[in-house]
């Protein structure tokens, strides 16, 4: 069952200028649901670009996407906050929380979004944060958790919502090997209960726990497929 | 609907009280706008206001005459009677002098048989209009009479602030009181003189009411007794009404220039009306200052408030990446800042309009002596100004960051 098919896409910078940059330089790629895919590629090769094309923060320059057998292209903002809202949940390096809103609250972002009330809110929120472990962190603001415990935030917002999709670009970047370890853990056992992942990473330790890798240079895919042939 | 907007008001104070210091900076610079601008215009109001009140005691339709002939003659009783010939246009005459010191006597000293003494109250040379004309009403005993003033009767009506000083509780009628070495009987007091409002800090700390109870009118006649033969040069006429005034001072002044001869003498005709009038293009000047100073205190609160949300703009453009790649659409992102900044400018509104009116009050009491409280449309004008600012810089990084893709929204630094 395809989730993601993407047709001869760019994303290309500064078109027709100088300083013109092919972010991506066609690409075409499929995606089934329940895959762990991992993205990699030196940097500036266009992995981030691709994910954010994937995730819907960023359209293509050129080219066709299809989530889920839509069309990207057509949808309205609304349909589009709907997706970001419930079938994608995103993982960044930077975290991207909310410093003014403790974990709970940065959780809960989503479900308020979604319009959940705010009994089942709660018992959702909660089970998201002790899905990562993190159900007495409730009350603590993202500047008084370490990195991990921060990222880790950033898991339970992605799946709070019960997204079938998490998009993770460079998770472990900023952590150390240790707590590293532990946030894939977590990506492999929601993928074990069916979430799809798509992990862009640098390590290639971690990008060896993937069952498929694809390979990214200069906005070009040079290798898809499994991960015993990737020389990993 | 109901809900996206419950949501919407959720997040919104969330997001207001967990960035307290953004909160209170932001609605600091709507304070110190609303504020200024109230208190400021207030109390310049207030200023006009009590001035025209003043100019309005005095007494409008009274003209002033100021004149002089070289050859000392005295030329009260021709314009005296001038103005009775006048008595569909005039209601009264009076002279407007005072007595002086001469020959080292007191004269600017009231003293009573008991010792109780008085220095320098207005002795006034009155005729039987004074109070006419100064719009003084008699309390106690009588007025001068006309038969006073033609028989140089030692008489005198005391201003009640005279009369209380020299006689306290004492019922002042029949007494006599000593203006230098003369006695005087004091046949009637004045109604005490005031307005809503003490102007003193419009005159110069002067007290311009007191000073009108501070006041002693002889009939004129005694000018002798007092001054020698100095004649009395300044006079006052009540006209009929406004429309009359003008027509008086034409009429007064064809009539002194028949009197006085321009090389050896000097008159000057003056209306309480021209004050009036004056006063009113002033109030119209100041209400262009008026508008300078409410526009620059309001720009100042403005600026405040464009920094503090300007400052944040990168911070919060960030933000609505994040809660763009979660789920939160354009027009929850703008509904939600849009309650954020209504809030916060309302809260910060009502402060301010609270402390404008604490603050007007209390520049009342102190510079003006009065209870001064802003004017409706002012405070809603001021209010309604800042409240517009703060919308417009708090939506500003809500319109123009939500409609970006998330990506670029996260960019921002
Ligand atoms: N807004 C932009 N304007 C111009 N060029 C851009 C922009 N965003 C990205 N690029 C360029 O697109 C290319 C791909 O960037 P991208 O962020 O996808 O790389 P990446 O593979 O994620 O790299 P990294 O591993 O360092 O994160 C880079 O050359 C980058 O400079
Ligand atoms: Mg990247």
């Amino acid at each position: 069952m395809k989730l993601i098919e993407l047709y001869d896409v760019y994303k290309i910078y500064n078109e027709g200028y100088e300083n013109e940059v092919r972010a991506l330089d066609g690409v075409s790629l499929t995606i089934d649901r329940g895959e762990f895919v991992a993205i990699i590629g030196a940097s500036g090769s266009g992995k981030s670009t691709l994910m954010n094309i994937l995730g819907c923060l960023d359209v293509p320059t050129y080219g066709d996407y299809y989530l889920d057998g839509e069309y990207v292209g057509d949808l309205t903002d609304r349909q589009l906050s709907r997706i970001r809202n419930r079938e994608i949940g995103f993982v960044f390096q930077g975290f991207n929380l909310i410093s003014a809103l403790n974990a709970y609250e940065n959780v809960e972002l989503p479900l308020i979004y979604l319009g959940v009330g705010a009994s089942k809110r709660y018992g959702m929120t909660m089970a998201a944060l002790e899905r990562v472990g993190l159900e007495d962190r409730a009350e603590h603001k993202p500047s008084e958790m370490s990195g991990g415990q921060q990222q880790r935030v950033a898991i339970a917002r992605a799946i709070a919502t019960g997204a079938n999709m998490i998009m993770a670009d460079e998770p472990t970047g900023a952590l150390d090997s240790k707590t590293g370890r532990q946030v894939l853990e977590i990506l492999h056992g929601l993928n074990r209960d069916g979430t799809t992942i798509i992990l862009i990473t640098h390590d290639s330790q971690i990008a060896a726990t993937a069952n498929r890798i694809i390979r990214i240079s200069d906005g070009r895919i040079i290798y898809d497929g499994a991960r015993e042939a990737a020389g990993l | 609907m109901i809900k996206k907007i419950t949501q919407a008001f959720k997040m919104a104070f969330k997001s207001i009280f967990s960035n307290k210091v953004r909160m209170v900076l932001t609605m600091l610079g709507i304070i110190i706008g609303i504020t200024s601008v109230i208190v400021m215009v207030s109390v310049v109001q207030g200023q006009n206001k009590a001035l025209k009140e003043y100019y309005e005691s005095m007494g409008t339709n009274q003209i002033n005459v100021y004149a002089w002939q070289g050859s000392g003659r005295d030329i009260t009783m021709k314009l005296y009677d001038y103005c009775l010939g006048l008595d569909d246009l005039v209601l009264g005459v009076t002279p407007n002098g005072y007595a002086w010191s001469q020959n080292g006597i007191k004269y600017r000293t009231l003293s009573t048989n008991n010792n109780q003494e008085y220095g320098s109250p207005q002795i006034s040379l009155g005729s039987d209009q004074f109070s006419v004309c100064n719009n003084f009403t008699i309390a106690k005993g009588r007025d001068i009479s006309w038969l006073d003033v033609k028989n140089y009767k030692q008489v005198v009506v005391l201003g009640s602030k005279v009369a209380e000083y020299l006689f306290q509780y004492k019922n002042p009628i029949g007494e006599t009181v000593n203006i230098g070495n003369y006695p005087f009987t004091v046949i009637g007091v004045y109604e005490a003189k005031g307005g809503s409002s003490d102007t003193s800090s419009l005159f110069g700390g002067y007290d311009i009411y007191g000073y009108m109870n501070y006041i002693a009118v002889v009939p004129y006649t005694v000018n002798r007794l007092l001054n020698g033969n100095q004649p009395i040069e300044q006079f006052t006429v009540k006209a009929a009404s406004k429309e009359a005034t003008n027509e008086v001072i034409t009429k007064l002044d064809g009539f002194l220039s028949g009197l006085i001869d321009n090389k050896n003498g000097y008159y000057y005709i003056y209306s309480a009306n021209q004050a009036i009038e004056s006063s009113d293009a002033q109030n119209r000047m100041m209400s262009l200052v008026l508008g300078g100073i409410a526009g620059i205190s309001l720009l100042v609160g403005g600026i405040g408030i464009m920094n503090i949300m300007l400052v944040t703009v990168s911070e919060r453009t960030r933000e609505i990446g994040i809660r763009k790649a979660i789920g939160g659409s354009r027009k929850s992102i703008i509904l939600q800042f849009l309650i954020e900044a209504a809030v916060i400018c309302l809260m910060g509104g009502l402060v301010g309009l609270m402390l404008g009116y604490a603050g007007t009050l209390i520049a009342g009491k102190l510079l003006l002596k009065t209870t001064l409280l802003p004017s409706v449309p002012l405070s809603l004008g001021a209010m309604g100004f800042s409240v517009l600012l703060g919308m417009i810089f708090g939506l500003y990084p809500a319109i123009k960051a939500s409609g970006l893709q998330p990506v670029e929204a996260l960019r921002a630094d």
